[in-house]
């Protein structure tokens, strides 16, 4: 079975004109890869992600990830869905900033209210542990650095270990030992879980090492 | 607690301040429904204390009727039928029989006390001024059931009418008039020239200078004897229900059971009855108009709320929260601001109507302003207050869970 299946899709933007951001878009990916999507600056990669993830719905085409068909599904089961298998890493490291960094990275597993809170609060710190993020996490995450905030969101989209990561230039704000670090860190869980990785990248090194490049210029794959 | 139990608590605290002013805006509003309301119920009270103080919520007599009847009617079109000056004979005075009307009123459980009296016009005689009064032959206990009437005792003893068969109580002004104070003997003349003695007993005085003026209290059986009738005759029942507002209603169940007129006091005292419920529609008029100012105002504060947190929301989407979490989260803002300015309303409502409570404030009868303290009104101010905030909060919430996260995420 296929991690990820994308067939035939278009979406369009209608505000200011009319503009076919996304041009007759397919693809697939498999369980456990590793892929990259590269492309220049308004190329449409964010946008792609974005449908990708469920959370945009108004689009042409239909989207298969994990076997369940996305296209077509309503509200609540795509944020369900969300919830469960998919792991996001957005372009600005969102978090939210009421809460500490540990609540951030917990909140989606309690959301799934599937292990007990005491297991999730372990795993959580088992993965504050492995991004280096260690003596942060009762600090408000308004109150650490840029760099941290992108590492916490992170771990934030590892907690419900997700059928697929997706990540907006994960790695963007970091410096080059953290990005590494981040990078391994994929590589190992599509290595050793299974888990499939799609990341927006900038970065041709961090391409280099992925699977494979998928390349996006004026909305089309090349 | 609940994930977004928690996720709401985490956002009511980290704004104190705006969860003050939205707490305090509910408080403010219950506050002052509270404490409209029991000055409104307290005013109510007041006036209907005084007005029941001679007159029963419902009274049976006999009613001379209106318009006489027709003696003979017309059969054919060419017949010309005149009668000339038809007049209502009035072939019974007052209630023949009293026991048996008690007996059927017995059933009904809204009333909660009978007296039956003897009215009639007489002569008081002291020496040579002859006064014109009113007798009203009494059932001490059941006039006192009724009225209160030993509360309005000045001098002397209710019950002491039925000690002696030549007690009399007068009113005060009627004691003034006649110049008699306590165990002085007066004579009574009766309209058909049957004259007694009395020995005065008591006086009393409610406050209704009129009446003081012109009543004289014997004991039922006395008037009767005086007055030559039967031993369960009477002019009229005066009949006290356990909801005054209902006697409309229950003296229209009472007037199957009888021939004679049963009058609730309603019929005679519209204005009463118009102006209480002027006061409640001003009462409640006030105090909604209140609560929903302060509905807006949790309205403004929870559309900002929202405002500010489009972010938030739109990361709460991505995680896999869907609307209907949304909307939980938000409303549970609202509806916890409605609860605890609800409870901080209702103390501080009680501490206002308290404080004008014992504010003097001379003003006829009154020393201050009358309050009621009336749990009912504190549970509707309550309700209010949830209903208002739970709206206040529906719509901000409502907008909150049809933002696109996308939109927002985009940057
Ligand atoms: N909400 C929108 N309405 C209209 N046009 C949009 C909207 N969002 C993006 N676009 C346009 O769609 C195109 C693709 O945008 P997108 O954000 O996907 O680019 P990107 O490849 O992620 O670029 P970058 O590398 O700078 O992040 C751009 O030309 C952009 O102007
Ligand atoms: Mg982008």
């Amino acid at each position: 079975m296929k991690a990820l299946q994308v067939q035939n899709t278009n979406k369009y933007f209608y505000t200011p004109t009319e503009f076919h951001v996304l041009k007759d878009i397919s693809f697939e990916v498999d369980k456990g890869e590793f892929v990259a999507i590269m492309g220049k600056s308004g190329s449409g990669k964010s946008t792609l992600l974005y449908l990708l993830s469920t959370m945009d719905t108004s689009y042409n085409g239909n989207i298969v990830i994990d076997g369940t068909q996305i296209t077509g599904q309503s509200k609540k089961n795509l944020a369900r869905f969300r919830n469960e298998h998919i792991g996001f890493v957005f372009q600005f490291h969102y978090l939210l900033t009421d809460f500490t960094v540990l609540d951030n990275i917990m909140l989606p597993a309690l959301k799934l209210n599937k292990k007990s809170k005491e297991e999730i609060e372990a795993e959580a710190l088992e993965l504050i542990d492995l991004l280096d993020i260690k003596g942060q996490e009762h600090k408000k995450a308004s109150r650490i650095s840029g760099g941290q905030q992108q590492r916490v969101a992170i771990a934030r989209a590892l907690i419900n270990s997700p059928a697929i990561i997706m990540g907006d230039e994960p790695t963007g704000n970091l410096d080059s030992k953290n990005a590494e670090n981040i990078f391994d860190l994929f590589r190992r869980f599509s290595k050793e879980r299974g888990q499939t990785i799609i990341a927006v990248t900038h970065d041709d090194d961090f391409a280099a090492n992925c699977d494979r490049i998928i390349e996006l210029a004026d909305g089309r794959i090349v | 607690m609940t994930t977004n139990q928690k996720i709401v608590q985490v956002f009511l605290t980290a704004r104190i301040k705006q969860l003050v002013a939205a707490v305090l805006s509910v408080m403010f509003g219950i506050s002052m429904y509270v404490f409209m309301n029991s000055f409104m119920d307290g005013v109510n009270t007041f006036q209907s204390d005084i007005t029941f103080s001679a007159m029963s919520h419902i009274k049976i007599y006999n009613e001379l009727k209106g318009d006489p009847r027709a003696i003979i009617t017309r059969n054919k079109a060419d017949e010309l039928v005149l009668v000339s000056n038809a007049k209502n004979i009035r072939y019974t005075e007052g209630i023949k029989n009293i026991d048996e009307i008690k007996k059927g009123l017995k059933d009904i459980n809204e009333i909660t006390g009978i007296a039956a009296q003897l009215n009639q016009n007489v002569f008081i005689r002291n020496g040579v001024s002859k006064i014109n009064a009113n007798l009203s032959g009494i059932e001490t206990q059941e006039e006192n059931n009724v009225f209160g009437t030993a509360e309005n005792i000045v001098q002397g003893n209710l019950y002491d009418l039925d000690k002696r068969n030549n007690g009399i109580i007068l009113g005060t002004g009627l004691a003034e008039i006649i110049g008699v104070s306590l165990n002085d003997n007066i004579t009574i003349q009766t309209s058909d020239g049957v004259s007694k003695v009395f020995k005065v007993v008591g006086t009393i005085e409610t406050g209704a200078a009129s009446l003081d003026r012109s009543r004289a209290l014997v004991n039922i059986d006395v008037a009767r004897q005086l007055l030559n009738k039967n031993k369960s005759y009477a002019t009229d029942l005066m009949i006290d229900v356990d909801e005054y507002k209902n006697a409309t209603d229950i003296a229209k169940s009472i007037q199957p059971l009888t021939q004679y007129k049963v009058e609730p006091w309603q019929e005679g005292n519209a204005q009463m009855d118009s102006g209480e419920l002027l006061r409640n529609i001003i009462a409640i008029a006030t105090s909604l108009t209140i609560l929903i100012v302060a509905g807006f105002g949790i309205y403004n504060i929870m559309t900002m709320t929202v405002n500010e947190k489009i972010k938030e929301i739109a990361i709460l989407n991505a995680m896999g929260f869907n609307s209907k979490d949304i909307i939980e989260i938000f409303l549970l803002q609202s509806i916890f601001i409605g609860f605890l300015g609800g409870i901080a309303g209702l103390v501080f409502g009680n501490i206002i109507s308290r404080i004008i409570d014992n504010t003097p404030f001379q003003l006829g009868l009154l020393d201050s302003l009358p309050m009621n303290y009336n749990p009912q009104d504190y549970a509707l101010a309550f309700l209010f207050g949830l209903v208002i905030t739970f709206i206040a909060g529906y719509l901000p919430a409502l907008r909150a869970s049809k933002l696109d996260p996308v939109d927002t995420l985009r940057g």
